[in-house]
């Protein structure tokens, strides 16, 4: 499972950090989406799928199983 | 109009507090849009299903303001959401400003830091529950006198730096700007409001602190185009906003808790496991809206098949949209066990609630401190004798009075 996140759709809404914070965490400054892997930490994968779900910017994407 | 078929008019009456007005699911069988009458009276489009709803929140062609205010649909007469707000011409960008202005002040890692803050405030407002009940044992407590309104007034006080001294003079405002029949009264408290933030940016602007007042002082002193105007209507909103939504989430989060004493006994013992499925499911079903959220369209759109015309009042029900069997199995079935649970109660798209993650990490922290502390609370009277507000922007209850 491949992540990627596009920080120019995000809206800053931190729901993908609070649901995964191994993960994704955010701009201290602009609030836009940080990626800290781009495979899901251990553990996150369910939550992982929940915030590309969730993203209210459709800014997560996942790709393979 | 014929005299044989009404248009339904908003707002709908439910049975009780934990249910939503049936009305919703009888127009969404019909279709996903519907036209119904504002409390105002005026003809808007009211979506009920969850697709039609997400897509109108994400679609970029429906905005907060109006072509032509003057012949805009009414809401209501309250004073938010009443009818068009901003500038046609600038919205969007003025809508990005204020994201970015806000977004580092309510980003997950500044609620993470503030977790253990609103938990020993969390405490402390359990130790004036236990206070109240040891000062006549015999007596119910009202849940929302010592938890569901206090906590999130001291939080948002402390994040946006209001002085919590005043919260009896703001919870007086945020009552008479969001009743549906306010009027002059609602209009007159928003001025007011106003004037009270304009007075606490003044303070600011004098000594800034870091807090969200603080911030928004900061920005305007490089951009003149943020008027004090703007400032005190974005800082009046934030405080209301901030309060009285995550106060109705408590309330309603206990009571769905309460009703059902094995499912109270359920999260009592596994508090921590289970809070993040819990609340969420709370978050979807808990119904705060009697209208909706409001959009007009600014352009002519075509939305699940219906003709959408440009200047048209549009309100999403995410009430409605977050109970539509469609997508949520047993719909009105309060079930932690839900997942995905992609419920719309913060919306989605570009206006996202922004205190999203803060009303989470406060529910979060309240319903297991709660449970440990009382894991044998229970109600101190009938769901029935618990009344509704159906005439408040925000829905709620005005008690929650319980007993252990």
């Amino acid at each position: 499972m491949k992540i990627t996140a596009d920080t120019d759709s995000c809206v800053a809404s931190g729901q993908c950090v609070l649901l995964a914070p191994g993960t994704f965490d955010q701009d201290e400054e602009t609030g836009s989406v940080v990626l800290l892997t781009d495979e899901p930490a251990a553990g996150e994968e369910d939550a992982v799928r929940q915030a590309e779900l969730t993203c209210p910017a459709a800014a997560i994407r996942l790709a393979g199983a | 109009m014929t005299t044989t078929e009404q248009t339904p008019r908003l707002p709908f009456s439910r049975g009780n507090a934990l249910e939503i007005a049936p009305d919703y699911e009888a127009l969404r069988r019909e279709a996903p849009v519907s036209r119904v009458l504002t409390p105002a009276g005026d003809p808007a489009w009211l979506i009920t299903s969850y697709e039609a709803a997400k897509e109108v929140f994400r679609d970029r062609r429906f905005g907060r303001s109006h072509p032509a205010p003057e012949q805009a649909s009414r809401i209501s007469y309250a004073a938010v959401q009443d009818g068009p707000s901003g500038d046609f011409e600038s919205e969007e960008r003025e809508h990005k400003r204020m994201r970015r202005m806000l977004a580092p002040a309510f980003s997950a890692p500044r609620m993470r830091a503030l977790g253990d803050r609103i938990a020993e405030l969390t405490d402390r407002c359990l130790d004036d529950l236990q206070a109240a009940r040891d000062a006549d044992p015999g007596a119910p407590v009202d849940l929302t006198d010592f938890l569901a309104f206090p906590l999130p007034v001291l939080v948002i006080c402390e994040l946006l730096g209001v002085p919590y001294e005043d919260r009896e003079k703001f919870r007086g405002l945020s009552e008479r700007i969001a009743r549906m029949d306010g009027g002059e009264d609602a209009q007159a408290a928003m001025t007011e409001f106003k004037a009270y933030m304009t007075q606490l940016a003044e303070a600011k602007r004098a000594d800034p602190q870091p807090d969200v007042i603080s911030d928004m002082v900061a920005v305007q002193a490089d951009d003149p185009t943020f008027t004090d105007d703007d400032l005190a209507r974005m800082g009046a909103g934030l405080l209301f906003a901030g309060h009285e939504t995550t106060s109705t989430r408590i309330a309603m989060g206990t009571l769905f808790l309460l009703t059902d004493t094995a499912r109270r006994d359920r999260f009592a013992a596994d508090p921590e496991g289970q809070v993040a499925q819990t609340v969420e499911e709370i978050l979807r079903l808990t119904a705060t809206s009697g209208t909706g959220l409001l959009r007009y369209a600014h352009e002519d759109v075509e939305i699940a098949g219906t003709r959408i015309a440009r200047g048209d009042a549009v309100l999403i029900s995410s009430d409605a949209a977050n109970r539509d069997a469609a997508v949520f199995a047993d719909p009105d079935e309060f079930d932690p066990d839900r997942t995905p649970n992609v419920h719309l109660a913060f919306g989605t798209g570009a206006h996202v609630c922004i205190g999203a993650n803060l009303a989470r990490t406060e529910l979060r922290t309240v319903f297991p401190k709660l449970f440990e502390r009382f894991p044998g609370l229970r109600l101190a009277v009938g769901l029935d004798e618990i009344a509704v507000r159906t005439n408040r922007v925000a829905g709620g209850v005005d008690r929650v009075p319980v007993e252990w």
